[in-house]
């Protein structure tokens, strides 16, 4: 390994203090982006090529890649204290994030997503850094097959996430899998439920999605309800710091998954064609399959914030290599990094590991720096935000909706994603009113392109015989074994009266 | 109607949100609707129209990528010899390039909003896809940046190596290419069936995914744009074995394997070879006054000829070869202007099954 090339590019980032400025400027510009529902790092990207645009190529990269790592630390705030994802990465964070701060535990959960989201952050670059001389045999060990069973893979997750109803867990995540089938046909370009109307072609926005059946169903709940988030009759719960080192501190008692979910978010970020929204999913799965006590997850179990949080911020780190050295986009905030890094003048691809060394362990010293900044900044304001859910319904409800409705256009720009959002608006309510749950719908959406996309490829190259493929094969028993586990579980739960699942 | 208003309304939210986190030289305009693009009016009877106005530069892809980092380098220079106030990117993805390109169509030409989009939006015109609400003839053609030659490659682990082996092959040879519809996967068909490859043509593979395939030894090559392969050849994972539009040193030109008298494959050839001299162009709206034209056209070659820009496209790695106004009018025109049988032909490859 090349330790003098390392360290020469640490110091290319701390010894500069014109790249350290860029850094301090953009880590604030990530989180803002990152904390407003719906804006989220991809249009953090392309609101910043405006200003990256004829700076030189390594300070332009640190600028874009600094403010978009760091976009996942603050995505967990308005998904932790109103129950409103930024992005559909940060969705998996609600399930028990939100839960918590109706406990009146937002301090913790706020302490534990940052402590997850920086030892994430730095656990997946050194991780990067330890595997780069094994980039090529393992980016190139996963084909169009090997996706496909990865997400199928994480399809079998909507049976975790399902709550106390199987059949409604399903249902909903077979009918985000339909809405995932919106767009033109990736294989023939036949246009598919889209009724000639041009929006639908790239498909249904995802974040228009999310924020129509999170944001407002939880806003609407909010203003029927009265008073506050955390009000409901809870005893004023601890704010300031103490809660927030807490949560902080819980990260280090978990070690174990919070290593564990680093690795993996890195290693899904690493392999193109998984993407980063579904980082965070199969994490959170993870998480509950490895759990001593998973009849507390859904209910605010602090595991359930640290898995999303630690994954989401270590995939970044994992995606920023094949971007690099394949010029193969590992999700699709990086796709437009892609572009962005080739508008600065840097070719990336496979002369990368030829010539370009310096340029890679200096982007990932910055990733290192700003994921350690990012947490700083907010440790020093968290406790002015933990107040935030003590707001009255009637303040806070009109912020939150413009931010959705502003999200949600931004985000492809077609007016058109409004009139969606009001229907998946209703569609969450309804879904939350009747306690059918939601996220199965998100995986659903998210795994659906993924899994068709890849099985279009596998059997074009292979035919059927793909599944008969060693790595296939592994998966297949991998699957198997997981769902063989889970009723074995379930069973096991079951005959212990009382215990029910619930994941809202 | 009331739409239109919530539209314009968000974007003006819109504007106010983001200002703070991204202010810059060349303000972002990603947000502001076209209505609401143009500046102040400039005082009565200015001799030069564009005297503190805003111009909208319509790029139909997101931010970054080529077509986006033209359209912004021009952009800059544009404004100095209009003399306008600024030219404002406006990014308007979707569809393929058929949204933004619609907006272009349909916007006011008065010389204040022009666009950059992809040529390959020809093939969907010969075919008349109705989606398209624009004529590519009528179009006022101000000129394009750069071509976009093409090239085959073929990986290092390939059992075809040159043209001859790939003309010479017994068995049919996998190459990649994005989706059916999209310009990368009707040119491969229409190469094949010029030349007479022995190609199995996989759709699907966006963006560099087919080279990824590649290497994994799946798929054997791909013929596509030389300025994205180009990466590839570099390190070494594989090299070209032909070209289309453009010139490399000791890789032969299609024009070598046409047959004379063989006026079908010439006139595929020919739409091949024109799109990839078209490359990165620039338009504005139907109908626009001559005397703005001329000024825009006028800017425009000034703005590409300048030994700054130059230099600037030069450092970024960026080719420019200049072409402008008529010229590339007329080979628009004779690109869509196809003969039956290729017509035919285009939409075989390009057939897709509507529901």
């Amino acid at each position: 390994m090349d330790i003098s090339g390392i360290i020469g590019a640490f110091f290319t980032v701390v010894g500069s203090p014109y790249h350290m400025m860029l850094i301090l400027i953009a880590v604030p510009v990530g989180l803002f982006f990152g904390s407003v529902p719906g804006l989220g790092g991809k249009l953090g990207i392309v609101m910043c090529i405006p200003f990256v645009f004829g700076m030189d190529a390594i300070p332009g990269a640190i600028f874009l890649l600094a403010m978009h790592s760091v976009v996942h630390t603050s995505g967990s705030i308005p998904s932790i204290l109103f129950g409103v994802p930024g992005t559909g990465a940060d969705a998996a964070t609600i399930v028990d994030g939100f839960p918590m701060t109706q406990k009146g535990e937002a301090g913790r959960a706020m302490g534990a997503s940052l402590g997850a989201s920086g030892v994430g952050g730095i656990i997946g670059a050194l991780f990067l850094l330890a595997i780069i001389p094994l980039l090529r045999p393992v980016i190139l060990a996963f084909s169009p097959a090997e996706f496909f069973m990865l997400a199928i893979f994480g399809i079998t997750f909507i049976a975790m996430l399902s709550g106390d109803s199987l059949i409604k867990g399903l249902l909903t995540g077979f009918f985000g899998l339909m809405l995932s089938f919106i767009e033109l046909d990736p294989n023939t370009g036949a246009q598919r439920y889209t009724f000639d109307m041009l929006f639908l072609w790239d498909g249904i926005n995802i974040i228009t999605v999310i924020l129509g059946l999170f944001a407002i169903p939880e806003m609407m709940a909010l203003g029927v309800a009265g008073g506050s988030i955390a009000s409901a009759g809870s005893k004023p719960a601890k704010m300031g710091y103490a809660g927030v080192i807490q949560g902080l501190l819980d990260v280090f008692r978990h070690w174990g998954l919070t290593i564990r979910t680093s690795i993996i978010g890195a290693f899904i970020g690493m392999v193109p064609g998984l993407g980063g929204d579904a980082a965070s999913w199969l994490c959170y799965g993870h998480a509950i399959q490895c759990s001593k006590t998973p009849e507390l997850f859904g209910k605010g179990c602090v595991e359930g914030v640290i898995a999303p949080e630690t994954a989401n911020n270590s995939k970044e780190g994992g995606s920023l290599l094949p971007t690099l050295f394949f010029a193969v986009p590992g999700s699709s905030g990086m796709a437009l990094m892609l572009g962005a890094f080739i508008m600065l003048g840097i070719q990336p691809g496979p002369a990368m590991a030829i010539t370009g060394m310096h340029l890679v362990y200096t982007l990932i010293w910055a990733l290192v720096i700003a994921n350690v900044l990012a947490v700083v900044m907010i440790l020093a304001v968290v406790p002015l935000l933990g107040y935030l859910s003590y707001v009255r319904g009637n303040l806070l409800i009109p912020f939150v909706l413009i931010l959705t409705f502003l999200g949600s256009y931004m985000g492809s720009k077609a007016w058109e994603n409004i009139i969606l959002l009001f229907m998946f608006g209703m569609l969450g309510y309804f879904l939350k009113k009747f306690r059918w749950p939601r996220p199965p719908f998100v995986i659903g959406l998210i795994l659906g392109p993924i899994a068709e996309d890849s099985y279009h490829k596998a059997m074009s190259l292979w035919g059927p015989s793909f599944l008969l493929r060693p790595g296939t094969m592994f998966m297949i028993v991998l699957i198997v074994a997981s769902i063989v586990y889970y009723i074995w579980r379930t069973r096991k739960q079951l005959s212990k009266p009382g215990v029910t699942f619930h994941v809202d | 109607m009331i739409s239109r208003s919530l539209l314009i309304g968000l974007a003006l939210v819109g504007l106010v949100g983001c200002d703070s986190s991204t202010s810059t030289s060349t303000t972002d305009a990603a947000t502001s609707a076209p209505a609401t693009a143009s500046a102040p009016a400039a005082p009565a009877k200015p001799a030069n129209p564009y005297a503190g106005k805003n111009v909208t530069y319509i790029v139909t892809t997101n931010a970054g990528g080529g077509y986006d980092a033209y359209a912004r380098l021009i952009g800059k220079y544009l404004a100095k010899y209009l003399g306008a106030e600024n030219v404002i990117i406006e990014n308007i993805p979707g569809a393929g390039h058929i949204v933004g390109t619609n907006t272009l169509w349909k916007a006011k030409p008065d010389g204040m909003t022009i666009g950059t989009f992809n040529a390959g939006l020809i093939y969907n015109q010969i075919l008349a896809r109705d989606t398209m609400q624009f004529d590519l003839k009528q179009f006022t053609w101000i000129g394009k940046a750069a071509g976009e030659p093409r090239s085959i490659v073929v990986s290092k682990s390939c059992p075809v190596q040159s043209m001859q082996d790939l003309l010479n092959s017994k068995e049919t040879i996998k190459f990649s290419s994005a989706g059916i519809g999209s310009a990368s996967y009707t040119e491969t068909k229409l190469l094949a069936e010029a030349l007479k490859l022995p190609l199995e043509v996989l759709p699907g593979f966006d963006g560099t995914e087919g080279e990824m395939s590649m290497m994994r030894g799946e798929v054997c090559g791909q013929f596509g744009s030389t300025s994205s392969l180009q990466p590839f050849v570099n390190a070494g994972e594989g090299h070209f074995i032909l070209t289309v539009g453009g010139t490399i040193e000791g890789v032969p030109n299609v024009w070598e394997f046409v047959k004379d008298g063989d006026d079908h494959a010439k006139g595929i050839i020919s739409l091949v070879e024109a799109l990839a001299k078209l490359g990165r162009v620039t338009a504005a709206p139907p109908g626009l006054p001559k005397e703005l034209y001329e000024q825009l056209l006028a800017a425009y070659k000034s703005s590409l000829t300048d030994p700054a820009f130059l230099a600037e496209a030069e450092k970024l790695g960026y080719p420019i070869e200049t072409g402008y106004g008529e010229d590339v009018h007329t080979l628009v025109v004779n690109a869509l202007n196809q003969s039956p049988a290729t017509v035919e032909l285009l939409s075989q490859t390009m057939k897709i099954e509507e529901e």
